[in-house]
């Protein structure tokens, strides 16, 4: 026996283990940024296949299907809702409507649209590489809204991807392969020049609890992964960078309020007062929170927030939290309400509205912020986002945008689906 | 787990000793085969435990296999055992074959060293070898054997690494699905068993 072992021992240095690593391997497929352009615009009408981001303008409800474009939908009636064009823009997030301009983001970019006709907008000026963050073309040192040359830049438009099995060291660690960049990203000089446009109508596009874009007065305000910044939009095709101020790590939405901007983050929620400069946003006090994503909206005397535990915050609470901001610099929670996983919300007088995920729309008289009460309760899907104006609450759910009609608060029903 | 392996054990027990009652005048033959093993590797030692329960005919035998296999992640294999002997002698060689699959069953240091979200599937197991049969009265035997051992293990998991566009958290938290990868481990091992046969 003991023979045997040592004979075992001596020979099993023969024995290797054969393991190995099987993935998916990417290869992009590049385009030339100028070409890349060119396609970011109207095209017909396409299916919502997924929503992501609502604006609403007027009779419009520009409707975002994250990283494709935004579904313009002329809502005249809203018991008829029509899907009347897409607008075609890859890596798009986020949007903010000024009487006839739509500025969305295009991966790093901004883009200035003009939505005079919504059946044919068109692309009236790129601020390249604005949003670093989520900048997929340009080099790290590209400096943000420099002009470049898009004849010289590649933008990865696709992938061909195979599955790739390869022999595996269990011990020798795994790193990440960052497609940052493409071969032959330079910025340069020269961008292509906007022309300027005047554009005297000044009404702003009622944004979404989780928009990312905000406009007051002449300045769009963006927030990114830690910080906000700032574009002065006064010549409205030419957004000009203004400034950049940090906030902190992961900032998550913005809510514009008279001359107010409530930021929402993992962390709470912050409040900048821009008016008197509102070009370079002061911090004018916070409240902090446990960690947990948390969209924020206001009225002149408190703000709201939910939070809700997903996964990427890492959060556990899901409830209402409702602060006195009535002193910006000793703001205080005065109540908050256990819910399901709250998302979105909207408030319309004293009547908040707050989409709980899977327990759908919930439509509270909060006239007194200590005491609300439950007025209605739709649970139809999931949803998560909700703007309500002019008695018609505008609902984003998993599938699907959904109008309900609050004008007599005793008779709130559902007016349509798309 | 461990009450599969407890009533297992008790339900080879039972046969065990209702079968020997009645083996005598058979030419099929219970018998059980219950195995402490050395499994020798690349990853290293480690030791693994087997009970093999079938009927012996003449110089041949077939049986169902169960054991647990610490080598690198401790499983559970699961398998057909075929055997023949060699020879008329009391003592005699003999070979074997083993073949079946191989469950997972990671200890809790093993699981420890992952993600939560990692997934461990069943492969196969197979062991293949030569032995010598020492007699020990009129039916129990003694065993020591020498084999080559592979079992199969497939770990699942997210590819963390792979390159998204930046996912919206707030409102889009069901799009964060990444592609899986996995990771085969083919494990070859030289083993040798010590034995008593019933």
């Amino acid at each position: 026996m003991l023979s045997l072992s040592g004979l075992v021992f001596l020979i099993s240095g023969c024995m290797k283990d054969k393991i190995t690593r099987t993935y998916k391997i990417s290869t992009p497929i590049y385009e030339v940024l100028s070409s890349f352009r060119e396609k970011i615009k109207s095209q017909p009408a396409a299916p919502v296949e997924t929503t992501g981001k609502l604006s609403v303008m007027g009779k419009y409800i520009f409707l975002s299907e994250p990283y494709k474009g935004i579904h313009v939908i002329d809502n005249s009636n809203p018991a008829i809702p029509k899907n009347i064009s897409f607008i075609n823009i890859p890596g798009n997030e986020d949007m903010a409507i000024r009487g006839n301009t739509l500025y969305a983001d295009a991966y790093g970019d901004l883009v200035t649209f003009d939505i005079s006709d919504p059946k044919n907008v068109i692309a009236k000026n790129f601020a390249a590489n604005v949003f670093p963050d989520h900048s997929i073309y340009f080099y790290a040192g590209t400096i943000p809204g420099a002009a470049i040359n898009p004849d010289s830049i590649n933008v990865i438009v696709g992938w061909i991807t195979k599955d790739t099995t390869v022999d595996y060291d269990p011990g020798g660690g795994v790193y990440p392969v960052f497609y940052n960049n493409c071969p032959n990203c330079m910025a340069a000089a020269n961008a292509m020049a906007p022309a300027p446009s005047a554009d005297n109508n000044s009404k702003v596009g009622t944004n979404g609890s989780t928009a990312r874009f905000s406009i007051i007065d002449n300045f769009l305000y963006t927030v990114g992964y830690s910080n906000l910044s700032t574009f002065d939009i006064s010549k409205p095709w030419q957004p000009a960078y203004s400034s950049t101020v940090q906030v902190d790590w992961h900032v998550e939405t913005i809510y514009p309020l008279k001359d107010k901007l409530f930021v929402g983050t993992n962390n709470g929620m912050y409040m900048y007062d821009i008016q008197n400069s509102p070009g370079t946003p002061k911090l004018a006090g916070s409240f902090t929170h446990v960690r947990a994503c948390d969209p924020v909206i206001a009225d002149d005397n408190y703000a709201y927030i939910t939070l809700n535990d997903s996964s990427a915050c890492l959060g556990f609470n899901n409830e209402l939290q409702i602060v006195d901001i009535k002193d910006l610099a000793n703001s205080f929670e005065v109540k908050s309400y256990q819910l399901s996983h709250p998302i979105g919300l909207s408030k319309d007088g004293n009547i908040l509205f707050i989409c709980d995920w899977k327990e759908g729309l919930k439509i509270y008289n909060a006239s007194d912020v200590n005491n609300l009460q439950l007025l209605k309760q739709f649970k139809d899907d999931v949803d998560y986002e909700v703007v309500a104006e002019n008695g018609i609450a505008i609902v984003l759910a998993g599938d699907g945008l959904y109008q309900y009609d609050y004008s007599d608060l005793n008779d709130i029903r559902l007016l349509s689906k798309l | 787990m461990k009450r599969i392996l407890l009533a297992l054990g008790m339900i080879s027990i039972a046969a065990i000793s209702s079968a020997q009652q009645k083996e005598a005048s058979k030419p099929w033959q219970f018998r059980s085969i219950n195995n402490l093993g050395l499994l020798e590797g690349e990853t290293g030692s480690s030791f693994q435990l087997q009970t093999i329960n079938g009927a012996a005919y003449k110089s041949w035998f077939a049986g169902i296999g169960l054991g647990i296999d610490y080598y690198r992640y401790r499983t559970i294999p699961l398998f057909a055992d075929v055997r023949k002997e060699f020879g008329q002698a009391k003592n005699k060689p003999f070979v074997y074959s083993d073949m079946g699959i191989s469950f997972s069953w990671l200890t809790d240091n093993q699981k420890m060293n992952y993600r939560t979200d990692d997934h461990f599937s069943n492969g196969f197991y197979g062991d293949w070898g030569v032995g010598y049969k020492m007699a020990m009265g009129k039916n129990d035997a003694l065993m020591i054997s020498l084999g080559y051992s592979y079992k199969k293990i497939t770990e699942t998991y997210p590819s963390y690494f792979a390159w998204y566009p930046p996912i919206d958290d707030i409102t889009r938290p069901q799009v964060n699905n990444p592609p899986k990868e996995q990771i085969n481990y083919g494990l070859n091992r030289l083993t040798i068993k010590i034995g008593w046969q019933f």
